[in-house]
């Protein structure tokens, strides 16, 4: 772009040309042809490059700053206020959503905390409910009875009074001769040829108990007790305690033909 | 056609040197280009009317520049500067159209 032209020109540039200029015989084009091609320095020519210059560069400078740097630098105090505004807001919804999905964790955690600790004392329950159903092998402190009898004279109520005596005095796992006692054992036969849930089982017959022994001894050696009876039948009743008895012997879980667990 | 090439110096030496605008200006400068942008058009209409005036130029150029500026200052401090930048620019892109079609009226006849 450029100017210059033919003196006779005047009115204003930035606004419309107020009245009839005085009648050239130059069209526009030519004047432009005219202006652009002999380059001519004259007084308005310089004054007009150094004002294009500024302009030039103040251009360069703009599009320079607004494509260098971020949206931020040359933005106005208020949109700056409003920008900071809305990062804030997003923060703190992030903030928000942080917390919630850090509460979500907890609870799941806790949740699987407790279906954990429900899965451990069910195993626990089970563990021990296998233990009175003989079901799984039990270890512990107890004793050992040895009833030997070599007149054959020990009758199989003599072994189920023996049983007996140990329930009462707290035994919690008991096996004879590889047999597991549970609620259902029963002793039948004849002297010499016991059986004990149907398999026969010879003399010596020896009861592993699991159960407290300060409690088990006495209850067996009492005066009268299952210690004594035996003696007067010719029989010969040991017991040693243990620190740790090994009750291995296991009977299969029988589920009930007809009973079936009850809510209460 | 040496005023042709102050444009492009201006824009070159702008591209090249990095010059650092005052913190004080920089907001400003955006309308300021705009409304040179205006005096320009605006000069080279009357040049292709034939009456254009050096002086008249000058005048309306830094003038243009003067009051674009302070309005937007008058607009920041008024709470009011984006809005009144916007309205500047768009009243100064009306000119900008209106000298850029009786230019072209002269230049195509059309």
């Amino acid at each position: 772009m450029s100017n210059e032209a033919n003196p006779n020109g005047e009115g204003r540039t930035g606004e419309q040309p107020p009245g009839a200029p005085a009648p050239t015989v130059l069209s526009g084009r030519q004047r432009l042809n005219e202006g652009l091609w002999p380059p001519r320095i004259s007084r308005a020519q310089l004054i007009v490059a150094l004002l294009l210059f500024v302009l030039g560069l103040g251009l360069a400078i703009q599009v320079r700053s607004n494509s260098d740097n971020s949206a931020l630098r040359g933005a106005r105090q208020e949109d700056l206020v409003r920008i900071l505004d809305e990062v804030d807001d997003r923060t703190q919804r992030l903030q928000d959503e942080k917390q919630r999905l850090d509460d979500q964790r907890t609870e799941l955690e806790n949740s699987s905390d407790q279906a954990e600790e429900a899965r451990k004392q069910t195993l626990e329950k089970e563990r021990q409910l296998g233990i009175l159903a003989g079901t799984v092998a039990a270890h512990g402190p107890g004793i050992t009875l040895t009833i030997s009898d070599p007149s054959g004279a020990v009758e199989p109520d003599m072994l189920l009074d023996a049983i007996q005596e140990l329930r009462a005095a707290g035994a919690e796992a008991i096996e004879v001769d590889g047999v597991r006692v549970v609620a259902s054992t029963y002793f039948s036969g004849d002297p010499g040829a016991i059986e004990v849930d149907g398999r026969e089982v010879a003399p010596p017959y020896e009861f592993k108990v699991i159960g407290k022994p300060q409690d088990l001894e006495p209850a067996l050696n009492i005066p009268g007790g299952i210690v004594q009876t035996l003696e007067k039948e010719q029989a010969t009743a040991q017991v040693a305690r243990a620190d740790d008895i090994v009750v291995d012997a296991l009977r299969p879980a029988e589920r009930p033909d007809y009973a079936r667990s009850s809510p209460q | 056609m040496i005023a042709v090439l102050g444009l492009v110096v201006g824009v070159v030496v702008g591209l090249l040197v990095r010059p650092e605008v005052p913190a004080m200006v920089e907001p400003y400068l955006p309308i300021a280009v705009v409304a040179a942008l205006d005096a320009v058009f605006g000069g080279l209409r009357a040049m292709l009317d034939g009456i254009f005036v050096d002086k008249v130029f000058v005048v309306s150029f830094l003038s243009n520049v003067v009051v674009a500026a302070l309005i937007v200052f008058l607009g920041d401090k008024l709470g009011v500067g984006a809005q009144l930048s916007t309205g500047v620019v768009v009243v100064l892109g009306i000119r900008i159209f209106s000298n850029a079609a009786a230019i072209r009226r002269h230049v195509f006849r059309a």
